[in-house]
């Protein structure tokens, strides 16, 4: 009986050992307290043990719920990008929380945001984490810092040197981070690691975004065995996937090479044509995987002062139309050199032919080796197969902005006017396992998608794909008129190290005290950061 | 039993908690091509090897897709992959492909690269690569339709015949392509008539004859070692 308790408790420890977080994410954000409508500038430092790839932040509320997320490009285990607060967030605090989908650990960072239009609460208090512990970084004393005055004016040019020993270069691994913030006083939120339930194993990997679902029988509700779920990312170029479901339902598919919103189209059908099917996407991103405990606490009277005077700033900015950031452009995807269903046998631009009000009167005047008609009200499309020196039986794979169109309805009113091209393709494509007789893609003017129906077995998304990269917007020319309101003077998230750095910032009208932070990320895996303040009246 | 539980109970609350698998190969890259319809038969094959070997394509974008059963038609300049899913045999789109490899029956590996060929007739083509460097030897395996006698050792025969007609050449990025043939001859015109000599030495004290494609390659690989200066 001993024997068998001590194995048993063997067990236990050994499966709670997995619990332990030993390395985790460095999660840093340019201020603590927010006010709706802002952005959270991050910078993310990533464990050595981490596969390259995409870093998850996300919001979420105190109820674990996601509010806002952002999948930031992974560059030499850092990442660096921003999470917009929506203007709508109720006041109260937030976590920040960093993983990525095969991590078994994640960074947790609480903020407080205050609403733009409702400010704090009337009663002064607030829920906030109890109980969690506390990652406290160390700080280095052979970074110097040269020509940093007590206090500055407002609007003044300062210049920075940053001198490193060759001890602390050797030991740094990656890039630097500096910023220059506004200090709030008095108010310490933490920052802690929780255990995370990884998503995905890590043979997936973990590079671009994978979207899940399962597919059910409307009928029955069970997962449905070898449906087919076609995914579009419909574009002039449109990106095609599909697959096959298992027993279990399931599909996946990797996005990789988006960035910023794209517009994504699912459809899933039974290759029989004998079940409806009911198409859903998995949840898992949008809730946290622990809560800690929480405590009521009262708004400290100086900080209510500092959150009206950075509501009331925050408005100015947004009558001014200034903002925080500005992206760099980036190389979109590309859908390679040709279309999916392969190099067209034809184009055809109806625009430089004689108007023509359907697609009828389109397929018999322009489009060689394309049989529409409509016999006892039934409409057949069909294309010749020069393979063959014959018309396929089968309905060819239509196309209307690149999304699979399954009735021939929807083309049947689209005329000279609303067709910017067509494309056919005359003969028997293949797309891995897919075959198609005949391929016929039609490009409308109006990139809409709104004669898609979206239905059980159809689903019409904007996701949030990889966020582009941003730099913050700083003046360029001191002598402009309207009021600088920026609380963050200087976001340089990649920073190579050298051992003399030279930093240039321009104060803004906002007084205060400020904070110089260089942080990094050492080769043995812990953070380190040095810091400098100053007054700016 | 009350401890097979406990430990059942523990284990299940441990897998509770596993990360979701994916199917294997969820993910691969899909090649696209049009149907596989053969030609109309004649005397000879269009293929030189017959078989499906196996096989790997790099796609344009740098991406390999393994183990597949490939066949290179060499009168069509074709790759053909066979798709044991769908039974079918499929024309691979050139214009996807950089390269693909072949492991003969003999165990050979075969590389062929798309080249854009800027000679006669000027187009992508699948060049085998023979030897690879700064100068590349490369042989296009054509194989030609020509017409031929009728009336062969079998009696009445078809008046068509596929023929190889192979051609070799050095080639360079910057410079493009030079034909030569795979004889001593044409080996040492790419030489100085200073080099040549020692070129000849050379291939002498290696008991190299250059009489064929295999001692063509063997030869020019050991002068390439020897850093000869080429005529290119």
């Amino acid at each position: 009986m001993k024997r068998r308790l001590f194995t048993l408790l063997i067990l236990l420890v050994g499966l709670s050992c997995k619990c332990q977080v030993k390395e985790g994410f460095g999660l840093f954000t340019d201020h603590d307290l927010y006010t709706s409508g802002e952005n959270i500038l991050l910078k993310v430092f990533v464990p050595s043990n981490e596969l390259p790839g995409i870093v998850n932040v996300g919001l979420f509320n105190l109820k674990g719920m996601q509010v806002s997320a952002a999948f930031l490009e992974m560059t030499d285990r850092q990442a660096n990008g921003y999470i917009h607060l929506s203007d709508t967030l109720s006041s109260g605090c937030y976590f920040v929380r960093t993983t990525t989908r095969t991590s078994a650990t994640q960074t947790v960072k609480e903020v407080y945001i205050a609403n733009r239009f409702s400010g704090l609460s009337e009663s002064g208090i607030f829920l906030r984490p109890t109980g969690v512990v506390p990652i406290f970084d160390v700080p280095i004393q052979t970074l110097q810092v040269e020509g940093i005055e007590k206090s500055y004016k407002r609007r003044e040019n300062v210049h920075v040197t940053l001198r490193f020993s060759s001890e602390l270069l050797s030991q740094t691994d990656g890039n630097l981070h500096v910023s220059i913030t506004r200090l709030t006083p008095g108010f310490n939120f933490s920052t802690f690691y929780t255990h995370a339930k990884p998503e995905f194993s890590r043979t997936v990997g973990n590079e671009g975004m994978i979207i899940s679902g399962t597919v059910t029988d409307a009928g029955t509700a069970k997962p449905f065995n070898n449906a087919i779920v076609f995914l579009t990312v419909p574009d002039s170029s449109p990106r095609f996937q599909y697959f096959n479901t298992a027993e279990n339902g399931r599909f996946y598919f990797q996005l990789k090479n988006y960035f910023g919103e794209i517009p994504v189209v699912l459809q899933c059908f039974d290759p029989e044509r004998k079940h409806e099917l009911k198409i859903r996407l998995s949840n898992t991103e949008n809730l946290l995987a622990s809560l800690p405990d929480f405590e009521t606490i009262v708004f400290p009277p100086e900080l209510r002062e500092i959150v009206a005077k950075n509501v009331e700033a925050h408005n100015f900015s947004r009558i001014f139309s200034q903002l925080q950031l500005k992206e760099k452009p980036v190389a979109e995807a590309k859908a390679g050199k040709y279309p999916f269903y392969g190099v067209p046998t034809r184009v055809v631009y109806p625009k430089q032919f004689i108007d023509l009000v359907n697609f009828d009167e389109i397929s018999r005047e322009l489009l060689q080796g394309v049989r529409f008609r409509e016999n006892n009200h039934v409409l057949t499309l069909q294309l010749f197969n020069f393979q063959r020196n014959k018309f396929f039986d089968e309905q060819p794979l239509i196309l209307l902005n690149g999304i699979p169109v399954e009735d021939i309805q929807a083309i049947r009113n689209l005329g000279t006017k609303e067709i910017d091209r067509i494309e056919v393709c005359l003969s028997e494509r293949f797309y891995g396992n897919l075959q198609f007789p005949g391929v016929i893609a039609i490009y409308t003017t109006k990139s809409d998608y709104s004669w898609l129906n979206e239905s059980d077995s159809v689903l019409k998304l904007r996701l949030n794909a990889i966020e582009p990269p941003s730099i913050l917007n700083s003046p360029t020319d001191n002598n402009f008129k309207e009021p600088d309101l920026r609380r963050v003077l200087l976001w340089l998230p990649s920073l190579k190290p050298e051992p003399n750095m030279n930093i240039e910032f321009q104060t803004s009208d906002v007084r205060g005290r400020y904070k110089l932070e260089i942080r990094g990320m050492g080769r043995d895996g812990k953070f380190f950061y040095k810091e400098n303040f100053f007054e700016v009246n | 039993m009350l401890f097979v539980v406990a430990l059942l109970g523990i284990l299940a609350a441990n897998k509770l908690e596993a990360q979701e698998e994916v199917p294997k190969n969820w993910n691969a890259e899909k090649i696209r091509g049009n149907r596989f319809l053969p030609d109309a038969t004649y005397l000879g094959t269009p293929f030189i090897f017959e078989n499906f070997l196996n096989g790997k394509i790099e796609l344009e974008d740098g991406t390999m897709i393994e183990n597949l059963r490939l066949k290179y038609n060499n009168y069509r300049d074709e790759l053909i992959c066979y798709n044991s899913a769908i039974s079918t045999q499929i024309v691979v789109d050139k214009i996807s492909v950089n390269s693909f490899t072949l492991t003969d029956e003999k165990g050979i590996f075969h590389l062929f690269r798309k080249l854009y060929y800027t000679g006669l007739m000027p187009g992508d083509r699948y060049f085998e690569i023979l030897s690879e460097g700064d100068i590349s030897l490369l042989v296009y395996r054509k194989i030609l339709l020509l017409s031929c006698p009728v009336y062969g050792e079998m009696g009445k025969e078809k008046n068509m015949s596929y023929q190889e007609a192979f051609s070799y050449y050095f080639y360079q990025v910057k410079k493009g392509f030079e034909l030569v043939k795979p004889e001593k001859k044409s080996l040492l015109s790419k030489f100085d008539a200073s080099n040549q000599k020692s070129v000849k030495k050379l291939l002498q004290q290696n008991k190299i004859s250059v009489n064929d494609e295999t001692g063509f390659v063997k030869g020019w690989n050991l002068i390439k070692s020897s850093g000869v200066a080429v005529n290119f």
